[in-house]
């Protein structure tokens, strides 16, 4: 698992003075978003075909090419007849103000477009996110160390489920919950019954993950003497499993966490198109077809912002947790 | 997809011409008009129950709540009211002008405007607002020009002005015909002078009209929710009740799936959707209330390249038209719920519509390649293919599904193989709605059809789609590029005659003429539909205009 | 992570004739379905029952039967036949996309552990700020500069994937490095290159085709989602993830058109997994 390296990586850029290793991690952090910034900016630049001419033709739901007057007011009104250097300065000084530019669209600050709809998509990738945690610590707890037709089955149904296009099966969960037995309604919308699917989806393809790096850690662990000597003690099967399962799925989990951070925001892009949800998963959609590309650049600039805090709190979460990694 | 580009033209219509006759004898027709006297279509009277809130699902979501889309007209309507309004038929109908009168020349319409009416923030809807209104569509200021008035208008507009407390006055530079026509869309509803000063960002979040319902919250990518209007004394007299709307407000939902939309209308999570999918056709119409517009203007249509070959020969043109069964690849791939429109001029809905038109060239693959050997196209390849001169018969479709729904994507693939018989090799180019939009596969040299319409009421869209190439400026509403000088010359005739009959003779003649040089092939319609579930009633759309859904009559039966 | 210090490039052949040997019955079953996808791929005219392009209007919309094995779509064209024609233009895109994938990943990952130093850390902070960003929206970044085709489809996927693969060449790269044999191979006096070649990449690749295998899967499954979107390419060609879109409008009447293809692009990704997976168990029982 190339996260597990990467924060034992992390880890051993600890260095001694936790001060300097998180200004360090700040400081980089920093770096990747600039860098993010800087690609989303470079985005904006060489898409093809005249801004100008498209941000006209979709706004007028026209096709054909402009008069050139109202292509020259375009271009005046975003400042794309600017050098590059000036247009790239700009940019940044708006970013650093909070400022992510316009859509060509809806005529409104990208900022505020994210901000009001990046909301039900965070609620959705953290329910997803616990639901998965839930469903794969169940499944470890009764398969682990078993050698029955039924753990041969869910780690069977693991493996599928990593591999299921979550799309799809939102798709099919849609149709026989909602549509066909009414047991979750279809359009969901804030309630918290309308979250059940939409997270059921995204979070089973994660289960499937999850489930089978925390098996592989739990598996060698029940092999150890300490859990033979606790069952020696009279505790039972049961306890001991919840018992060294949580422990040890502690620490991957928080790794796993964030690794999934990526994978939970592109499923629920998806997630949020089948089941016609507010979030960013629509707008984002409706951007690309429409080559809206602030709002496009300005999802990548946050998303990247978004990983860069949520590996500060991962590396943190380690240095609290795991009293180990202070020794090294 | 109804027409993401909804477009802005409105007709000279034959048949309101009942009405423009008399008035042409020159000033108040008040007797033409008393059949519209408000309360006319009276359920007053009868016990209706009101409250309760409409839970809509729609398509899809404008930038704007009023615009030139389609899909801002049909919000719009909810919550502002229009000059005048015009009925099923055509009529213009009292709205918030309760008459007016046409001076001789044409030139200049005087409309009494209803005493005491509000907008929802307490302006007041008198002469002077609605002037400042239509003034601000004609004039230069984003914030307040009309993208759909201003190009009807722009050439005849003069001046629009108070002359008393309850009278406007508009004055025309040139008569205008359509005038009264263009005040009825949606898009033209009268706004708050007031609420237009705080600017089009604002202005676009939470307008303020006078209609109806009030515009209570865009929850962006989820809903706009309305609320009733208590104050509400300015109905149209085309409505069926007047006073306040029967329901407490409209939860206008935004459902882009069609399954989660039409199945939120199964489950009774909705209580009416827009555009029913085809798949799902029969079915609502065995368990639902089916309402329908089919759009006036441009029908659904192939246009063929006819200025390059192979289309450049009317032969071929035909022999395209006749090899391919474009009714069976309509009904088959659109499922029973869209008619095949064979008639490419003119859309049925159209008053100038010839229905003898409407099954025009239907499939005969004997004529199709009698026609093509005719035009010289003798000789075929290995593969079945037409040569001529060295040259395959190779036809490119150019579409984009933001002019097609997917099921008419399917009905190009029929075509596609049809058209193989007679020799044609088609070629589909399916365009993404961004680089459609920016010109991909629709230069000169990239196409021999391409599917695009134009929604209209009527024939005025002749002049947008026929308007010859002038002063080295190319009609890019042309995708054809047929040019036809003696067609123009009908067209601008039928433009300028304010006789009905006559108008509608002219404008037929055109379409004739459209259809027998076949630059355009009819393909299908396209259309508003709604599904309502059974405990909501009299809900109905607005067949005057583009088919806007009315909720203001809707009210809920005594089961609900 | 494989340590042994003698290397050769023919070990990966014998590997391979073994591997064929001793497989487990879910192993030998997953081949098979991947051989029989590649089949449908190479060949797809061997195993259809029908033209998958013939409209047939007469049958159109048919559930599943002994004619039309998995039913037919709205122009009565055979369900079953396009799945398969489709396998061929999905499996290329598959391909296509982890070879794209994994030669970016391979130049910058093998790049940055070699050189170490300045452009170790600048690379690693590029691999850090696309692996910021997630695989669909990298995808949807792509898709709106240069518009929906295979070829972007191809390279959205690829980039997405390639920063993962980067990161993990180089932790292999960095760990075989410092292994006492590339230190005994460099007093011994071998030339660099050499050493690389012969000793560091063998080592660095054998995991890596697990990860290969798996990764294809999963190509898929990000294409045929960008083509679910619908903003794949939209041609007549039976592209998986074309049919899954275009069936996600029939899903209440006509069930198979979605529920089929979605599951030819499972059972496909699982069967790779599956020997992905087994690979991996065996390179690393090699230890």
């Amino acid at each position: 698992m190339l996260i597990l390296m990467n924060g034992n990586e992390a880890v051993k850029r600890v260095a001694h003075n936790p001060l300097v290793w998180f200004a360090r991690r700040i400081l980089s952090g920093v770096a990747v978003v600039w860098a993010a910034a800087t690609f989303a900016f470079l985005i904006q630049c060489l898409l093809p075909g005249d801004r100008a001419q498209i941000i006209i033709n979709v706004r007028s739901g026209n096709v054909g090419p402009a008069a050139p007057a109202e292509l020259a007011a375009i271009n005046a009104q975003y400042g794309f007849d600017q050098p590059l250097v000036v247009q790239y300065a700009k940019y940044v000084w708006r970013i650093l103000h909070g400022d992510l530019g316009e859509s060509y669209q809806q005529h409104r600050a990208v900022a505020g477009i994210i901000a009001e709809q990046i909301g039900p998509t965070i609620v959705l990738a953290i329910a997803a996110l616990l639901m998965a945690w839930a469903i794969a610590i169940l499944t470890t707890l009764l398969i682990a160390g078993r050698d029955n037709i039924w753990s041969k089955l869910l780690s069977g149904a693991q493996i599928f489920l990593a591999t299921v296009p979550p799309y799809w099966l939102a798709t099919i969960l849609l149709v026989i919950f909602a549509v066909n037995l009414r047991i979750f309604p279809v359009v969901g919308e804030s309630s918290p019954m309308g979250l059940v699917l939409p997270t059921l989806a995204l979070a089973l393809e994660l289960s499937g993950f999850f489930g089978q790096v925390v098996l592989n850690e739990f598996t060698r662990v029940l092999e150890q003497p300490f859990v033979t000597s606790a069952r020696a003690r009279g505790m039972s099967d049961f306890g001991v499993r919840l018992h060294h399962v949580l422990r040890h799925a502690a620490l991957p989990g928080i790794t796993l966490s964030g690794w999934a951070l990526g994978k939970l925001l592109s499923g629920a892009i998806l997630i949020e198109v089948v089941f016609a949800r507010q979030g960013l998963g629509g707008v984002l959609v409706a951007a690309t077809s429409s080559r809206d590309v602030p709002i496009v650049s300005g999802a990548v600039l946050i998303s990247a912002g978004l990983f860069v805090l949520v590996s500060v709190i991962v590396d943190l979460a380690y240095r609290i947790l795991d009293p180990r990694m202070k020794l090294t | 997809m109804l027409s993401p580009t909804a477009r802005p033209t409105r007709r000279f219509t034959g048949r309101s011409n009942h009405l423009a006759r008399k008035m042409a004898a020159t000033l108040a027709v008040l007797s033409g008009l008393s059949q519209w006297t408000p309360s006319v279509h009276a359920q007053e009277g009868v016990a209706v129950k009101r409250g309760g809130v409409i839970r809509y699902g729609h398509f899809q979501e404008p930038a704007c709540l009023f615009g030139g889309w389609v899909q801002q007209w049909y919000l719009q309507r909810q919550y502002s009211d229009n000059l005048v309004a015009r009925s099923d038929d055509g009529k213009i109908a009292p709205w918030l002008a309760e008459s007016w009168t046409i001076s001789d020349d044409k030139k200049v319409y005087t409309f009494e405007i209803k005493p005491n009416v509000k907008f929802t923030d307490g302006t007041a809807l008198d002469a002077q607002a609605i002037a400042d209104n239509i003034n601000g569509w004609l004039s230069n200021n984003p914030d307040l020009r009309n993208p759909t008035a201003a190009p009807y208008l722009s050439d005849s507009f003069e001046l629009a002005k108070a002359i008393a407390p309850q009278r406007l006055q508009v004055t025309l530079k040139v008569p205008f015909e359509p005038l009264l026509n263009v005040f009825a869309q949606s898009s033209q509803g009268i706004l708050s002078p007031t609420a237009l000063k705080r600017g089009l960002a604002v202005n676009c979040e939470k307008p303020v009209g006078s209609g109806p319902f009030i515009v209570d919250k865009w929850r962006h990518g989820r809903e706009v929710t309305f609320r009733r209007n208590p104050d509400y004394n300015s109905a149209p007299a085309i409505a069926k009740h007047q006073g306040p709307a029967y329901v407490d407000g409209i939860s206008w939902k935004f459902l882009p799936d069609q399954t989660v939309r039409y199945g939120s209308l199964i489950t009774g999570e909705t209580d009416a959707i827009y555009d029913i999918p085809a798949v799902a056709w029969k079915d609502a119409n065995s368990r639902f209330a089916v309402l329908r517009h089919i759009t006036g203007g441009t029908p659904l249509r192939l246009a063929l390249y006819a200025a390059r070959p192979p289309f450049d020969d009317v032969l071929v043109r035909k022999a395209f038209a006749y090899s391919t069964d474009r009714k069976a690849a309509v009904d088959t791939s659109f499922l029973g719920s869209l008619p095949f429109e064979g008639n490419g001029a003119l859309s049925q809905s159209s008053p100038e519509y010839l229905h003898e038109l409407g099954q025009a060239y239907a499939y005969d693959i004997r004529k199709a390649n009698q026609l093509l050997d005719q035009a010289g196209w003798t000789e075929r390849d290995r593969n079945g293919v037409r040569v001529k001169n060295g040259n395959s018969l190779t036809v490119r479709i150019s579409y984009s599904n933001a002019f097609l729904k997917p099921d008419g994507e399917q009905a190009l693939q029929v075509i596609q193989q049809q058209a193989r018989a007679a020799g044609f090799d088609v070629r589909l180019q399916p365009t993404n709605p961004a680089d459609f939009f920016a010109g991909r596969n629709l230069g000169p040299d990239d196409y021999e059809i391409v599917l695009l319409y134009w929604v209209a009421p009527g024939a005025e869209i002749f002049r947008i789609s026929w308007k010859p190439d002038q002063n080295g400026e190319p009609n890019r509403f042309n995708p054809s590029r047929f040019q036809d000088s003696a067609l123009w010359e009908v067209i601008q005739r039928a433009e300028q005659d304010f006789s009905s009959a006559e108008r509608k003779g002219l404008y037929q003649q055109a379409e004739r003429k459209i259809v027998d040089e076949a630059p355009v092939i009819g393909f299908t319609v396209l259309d508003v539909t709604l599904a309502t579930s059974p405990s909501l009633k009299d809900v109905w759309l607005d067949h005057g205009s583009v088919g806007e859904p009315v909720f203001y009559d809707a009210h809920f039966d005594e089961r609900k | 992570m494989s340590r042994s210090v003698e290397v050769t490039v023919s070990r990966p052949l014998g590997e391979l004739l073994e591997f064929i040997c001793y497989v487990p019955f879910r192993v030998a079953a997953s081949l098979a379905t991947i051989g029989f996808f590649v089949l449908a791929a190479i060949a797809p005219k061997v195993l259809q029952t029908h033209d998958p392009l013939a409209i047939d209007l007469s049958s159109s919309l048919q559930s599943p039967s002994i004619v039309h094995w998995l039913g037919t779509d709205q122009l009565g064209r055979d369900l079953y036949s396009r799945v398969l024609e489709g396998a061929g233009q999905s499996l290329a895109i598959g391909l296509g996309a982890t070879a794209l994938s994994m030669s970016v990943a391979l130049i910058l990952g093998v790049a940055a552990a070699l050189s170490g130093g300045l452009l170790d850390s600048i690379l690693t902070r590029i691999f850090d700020v696309l692996f910021a960003i997630p695989t669909l929206l990298l995808a949807l970044v792509f898709v709106t500069v240069f518009g929906p085709s295979v070829l972007t489809e191809v390279i959205a996927v690829g980039i997405g994937t390639a920063p993962g693969y980067a990161r993990m060449i180089r932790g292999q790269m960095l760990s075989i490095k410092g292994t006492g044999y590339v230190e005994a191979a460099k007093a011994l006096g071998h030339p660099f290159p050499r050493i690389v070649w012969r000793h560091i990449l063998p080592n660095a690749m054998s995991p890596l085709t697990a990860m290969v295998t798996i990764g294809v899967g999963q190509a898929i499954i990000w294409a045929s989602g960008l083509a679910f979107l619908g903003l794949g390419v939209a041609p007549p060609a039976p592209e998986w993830g074309a049919l899954l879109n275009a069936g996600r409008n029939y899903v209440i009447y006509a069930w198979w058109l979605e529920i089929i293809p979605g599951l030819a692009v499972t059972i496909f990704a699982l069967s790779l997994t599956i020997v992905g997976g087994h690979l991996q168990d065996r390179l690393e029982g090699k230890i």
